[in-house]
């Protein structure tokens, strides 16, 4: 199969910049067991700017966004080769100190995840991790969070609440405060709508669209209108294959590729 | 092919009759089911009581000579003469600390190979580890017995205990704890044994509890920076604290209550004495030991401690459902 895919450089081009990449993907192959996932990927996850990955279910975009922190490091089993270069280093090297990447590129889960503590812990938990705060400068940091989140208008009298008693709209930013909370420089995103009501949906959107002046992101989803409403950059994968990666505007009006084409028309997937 | 031109064809109400006939049926053995079932049930409750009301029938005598001094006395002569002054003190405090000291051993190491076993063990390894766990839980107490009598008891006043005393000499308070001589058979090493044999309950339900911690939420702790350790302490244990205190409680029940094991290599001395190499006895050591031969006001106080020896079991368990209660409360639940 060949693979159309815009090259990154004539898409920067195209808007007329070089554009900085805080992540560069090259050659990327990924391994369950024996099976191959991601068959020789690379693409940029350009600075500041929100970049979609979308394809029908199993072509690999959540595996390509758990490579981005080694979360499949968990798992035995799973390997990636090739090269991930984040900040000017290779974070696939075996030597990459786990933690601190994890704290620089935060990850939200399709489902929310709050942990079983208050709200207030829930944030303070990754800022403490880090830094030894006082009192004050944490309220102030857990305030800002939860600021940047839109979440801290509905929470602020009851932060000594359960984190679980809130609901999946409001878990999910909460999740999203956490990771903010940390100061990342990227956030990655995976189906983070996909278990939620469309108004909850709509508020996710939003926020996304205001973190990306402060972080770079990248959003898997299954869903076309929301990575056309969200992204400046789109990649569709399918069956392991980066398959066209190239500016939403461009790739939804007019896609290089028969099966971009067919996958964004709803013929398949 | 024939067939077809047999089918019966049945009017609606034949085919209700024949539907309530079996819903009739139906309903009779369901009947049937939900009164076994409620007999069962209730034959917990009838034996618990019936364990209760014997046990103090058996102890009343003992009650009425007694009172609560059994409760403050040390003092253990039965064949005194013309009342034996007998004493629950001794046997009190020595279950206390021997199951308190096993628990200050096995939780720790319980939960550690809990956590070994679900965070970090290389797949390979988790079945044989799992495995010798389990086996350890299926040795019978009177073979932990002999090998704290004649394996461990000797080992422990050679090479552990004589070290233990020299070292914590100079501390204050603890050099009473850690006095000699060093014996073969005392409160120490019970309490070793004790932990070994609580070791499986807490591992096997810690592991149990661990392993319905959703791989997602793992995951966020670790996808926000965090170490193996800190994902445990912060997002496991508080995630499973239910389970690993029932797990913890189920342990100390069966500590408070072992009786072989203990008997082998107490001592029972009805005595009580700082230091933990110092032979003691416990209740359930008491009575096994010295049942056989008892009559009279003798063998009612020894039922009058087992009857302690229930109500102590449930304090705990009581203790322990007021524990976690609070710990909702406190998490905002």
């Amino acid at each position: 199969m060949t693979t159309t895919h815009q090259d990154p450089s004539t898409s920067a081009s195209v808007s007329g910049q070089a554009r900085p990449e805080t992540i560069s993907v090259k050659n990327l192959r990924f391994y369950y067991g024996d099976t191959l996932a991601l068959k020789t990927i690379s693409l940029p996850l350009y600075t500041n700017e929100v970049t979609a990955f979308i394809g029908p279910s199993g072509c690999g975009k959540s595996t390509l966004l758990r490579v981005l922190n080694r979360m499949y490091d968990l798992y035995p089993g799973q390997r990636a080769e090739g090269e991930v270069i984040f900040e000017g280093r290779n974070i696939l090297n075996k030597n990459e100190d786990l933690n601190l990447l994890r704290s620089r590129i935060g990850m939200v889960f399709q489902k929310p995840t709050p942990f079983p503590m208050t709200i207030y812990d829930n944030i303070a938990f990754g800022i403490r991790l880090y830094e030894n705060l006082s009192k004050a400068e944490l309220d102030e940091r857990i305030e800002s969070a939860l600021m940047k989140a839109a979440l801290w208008n509905e929470v602020k009298d009851k932060l000594n609440a359960n984190g679980l008693s809130l609901s999946g709209g409001q878990q999910q930013r909460l999740c999203i405060a956490r990771s903010v909370a940390i100061g990342p420089e990227v956030i990655l995103f995976d189906e983070p709508c996909s278990a939620l009501d469309p108004i909850s949906t709509a508020k996710i959107e939003e926020l996304i669209d205001e973190l990306k002046s402060d972080y770079t992101i990248a959003i898997v989803t299954h869903n076309m209108q929301q990575a056309a409403r969200v992204s400046e950059y789109t990649a569709f994968m399918y069956l392991g294959e980066l398959v066209e990666f190239g500016q939403t505007a461009q790739m939804f009006t007019s896609p290089q590729d028969q099966r971009t084409q067919d996958y964004i028309t709803g013929r398949f997937g | 092919m024939s067939s077809q031109h047999s089918v019966k064809v049945v009017s609606p109400e034949q085919s209700a009759k024949a539907r309530m006939a079996i819903l009739r049926r139906l309903k009779f053995s369901d009947v049937i089911f939900e009164n076994l079932a409620k007999a069962a049930a209730y034959t917990v409750l009838l034996l618990l009581g019936g364990i209760i009301i014997s046990l103090i029938i058996g102890a009343w005598p003992a009650i009425e000579a007694y009172g609560l001094n059994f409760l403050t006395t040390t003092r253990w002569a039965p064949s005194l003469k013309p009342q034996p002054i007998l004493g629950a003190l001794g046997p009190i405090y020595g279950t206390l600390v021997s199951s308190l000291i096993a628990m200050i051993i096995a939780v720790p190491v319980g939960l550690g190979i809990a956590i070994f076993l679900t965070e970090l063990c290389p797949h390979w390894l988790r079945r044989p580890i799992s495995i010798a766990v389990e086996l350890l839980a299926g040795i019978p107490s009177i073979i932990y017995g002999m090998w704290g009598f004649f394996v461990l008891g000797p080992y422990l006043a050679v090479h552990v205990e004589p070290q233990l005393i020299a070292f914590f000499a100079d501390v204050p308070v603890l050099n009473a704890v850690f006095s000699g001589p060093a014996s073969n058979l005392s409160l120490f090493n019970a309490s070793l044994v004790l932990a070994i044999m609580i070791l499986p309950f807490i591992t096997s339900i810690a592991r149990d509890v661990f392993t319905t911690v959703p791989p997602v939420l793992k995951e966020a702790a670790y996808g926000a920076g965090c170490t193996t350790w800190e994902v445990v302490w912060n997002i496991v244990i508080p995630y499973t604290r239910v389970g690993v205190i029932g797990g913890v409680m189920l342990a100390l029940g069966r500590a408070l209550g072992e009786t072989m094991a203990v008997t082998f290599v107490i001592g029972n001395a009805f005595k009580i004495q700082s230091s933990i190499f110092a032979p003691s006895t416990t209740i359930s050591a008491a009575i096994a030991s010295e049942f056989a031969e008892s009559g009279g006001l003798h063998q009612s106080a020894l039922i009058l401690l087992g009857l302690l020896l229930f109500v102590l079991t449930f304090i705990v368990l009581a203790a322990a459902r007021l524990m976690l209660k609070q710990l909702e409360t406190k998490q905002g639940k």
